[in-house]
């Protein structure tokens, strides 16, 4: 069990680091990078590159350090995943699935997505992982059978189709990298080709070209509350449901007339160590 | 041969949300806790966010943003779908003391 812990310790410690390492590997230019003789090496090659802003093919140059860190947080990822779908301790499951959200936030950084990475790690690791986490303690009850291993040869039939489904897709996915903007280390894809109207009145248009912006807070905030403003608020509807919903389904319903209310026997009868939810 | 390890392409990450797709497949056919089948629901969707996001980098632009938006919303349903999930399962396990989904067929004859 030990070792089940320092496991997700370090999927946790490497999802944590990716972020940090990305950041710093991405800071240097690719001739920069290539050389090795000097961090600053290459000022022209930053003037002529960093403006013209297409992706092009140069991934090949200054994506290595940023492939190994993909290469790492994809091991980490399936790994969590793996380790989540063959516990049998119900906690560790749940550790195993942090870490595999971590090293998910890091890969959304990864991609330009850093507003959802932070969300992925406050609402995913934080908010839903312990609300797993209390249902554990409510449901502590060991497994005597954890596989459905029932009809053995109807879920390896399946388990070989949901396997060679994968291979197909991998191939067709796989024929995406040819296009010439599906290098992910290259540089930030920008604002500046929308072909929708702004409707911004307040700031000029210069400031919603900044190439520096895509993915960021403020521009998926823009997004969100501009043309996505009917699905957030129909988001937000759902939320309101759900939490109405999860308390009436999670009420100890009991009948009205057995048990009046405020009735001390009628609180014992039905205690349950951890009806608190 | 090189090439798939050392220059990242937007494959890499679609081919990674497809495996972890279909590890969450396994884990909602094979498992009989209830509350494995639905962490191994939200890699799942864990799994479609990483290939919207995926795709939202491949076109750039403000269709990428709306991608972006596109997997905000999906996470906060998936909460959503998180909280209500769980107090089923609570609310199974207090009435037939386990949560194993294979000896729930009440619905079944």
């Amino acid at each position: 069990m030990k070792s089940v812990a320092a496991a997700v310790l370090v999927l946790v410690a490497v999802a944590l680091a990716a972020p940090v390492a990305l950041a710093q590997q991405r800071e240097p230019e690719p001739q920069a990078a290539r050389t090795r003789d000097g961090a600053h090496t290459a000022p022209r090659a930053d003037q002529a590159e960093a403006p013209d802003g297409a992706a092009g093919h140069q991934g090949f140059e200054n994506g290595r350090g940023a492939a190994m860190l993909f290469w790492v947080l994809a091991l980490a990822t399936v790994g969590g995943a793996l380790f989540v779908i063959t516990r049998r301790n119900l906690v560790a499951a749940v550790m195993g699935m942090v870490g595999t959200f971590f090293a998910l936030a890091a890969l959304y950084a990864m991609l330009y997505a850093h507003f959802l990475a932070a969300i992925q790690v406050l609402v995913y690791a934080g908010a839903i992982m312990v609300l797993f986490v209390f249902v554990v303690m409510i449901l502590n009850r060991p497994e005597d059978e954890p596989w459905a291993l029932q009809g053995l040869l109807g879920k390896a039939l399946a388990g070989l189709a949901i396997l060679y489904l994968l291979v197909r897709v991998s191939g067709a996915l796989w024929a995406v990298k040819d296009t010439p903007h599906a290098v992910v280390a290259g540089p930030r894809p920008q604002l500046a080709d929308s072909t929708r109207p702004s409707g911004d009145l307040q700031t000029p248009s210069k400031a919603a070209q900044r190439d520096d912006d895509w993915g960021s807070t403020r521009s998926v905030g823009k997004t969100l509350f501009r043309e996505y403003l009917f699905p957030f608020e129909a988001v937000s509807l759902v939320l309101l449901v759900a939490v109405v919903g999860g308390i009436a389904l999670s009420r100890p319903h009991r009948d009205p007339e057995a048990t009046p209310e405020g009735n001390p026997e009628g609180k014992s009868g039905d205690g349950e160590p951890g009806e608190k939810s | 041969m090189n090439d798939i390890f050392y220059k990242l392409t937007v494959s890499h990450f679609l081919i990674l949300a497809a495996v972890l797709f279909a590890i969450g497949t396994v884990g909602v056919l094979m498992r009989r806790n209830a509350l494995i089948v639905m962490m191994s629901i939200e890699l799942m969707l864990n799994a479609a966010n990483l290939t919207i996001l995926a795709f939202a980098r491949y076109h750039g632009g403000a269709a990428g943003l709306e991608g972006q938006a596109l997997a905000f919303i999906v996470i906060a349903v998936a909460a959503a779908e998180a909280a209500v999930g769980l107090a089923i399962v609570v609310a199974l396990f207090r009435t037939r003391r386990h949560a194993d989904i294979d000896r729930l067929t009440l619905l079944k004859h």
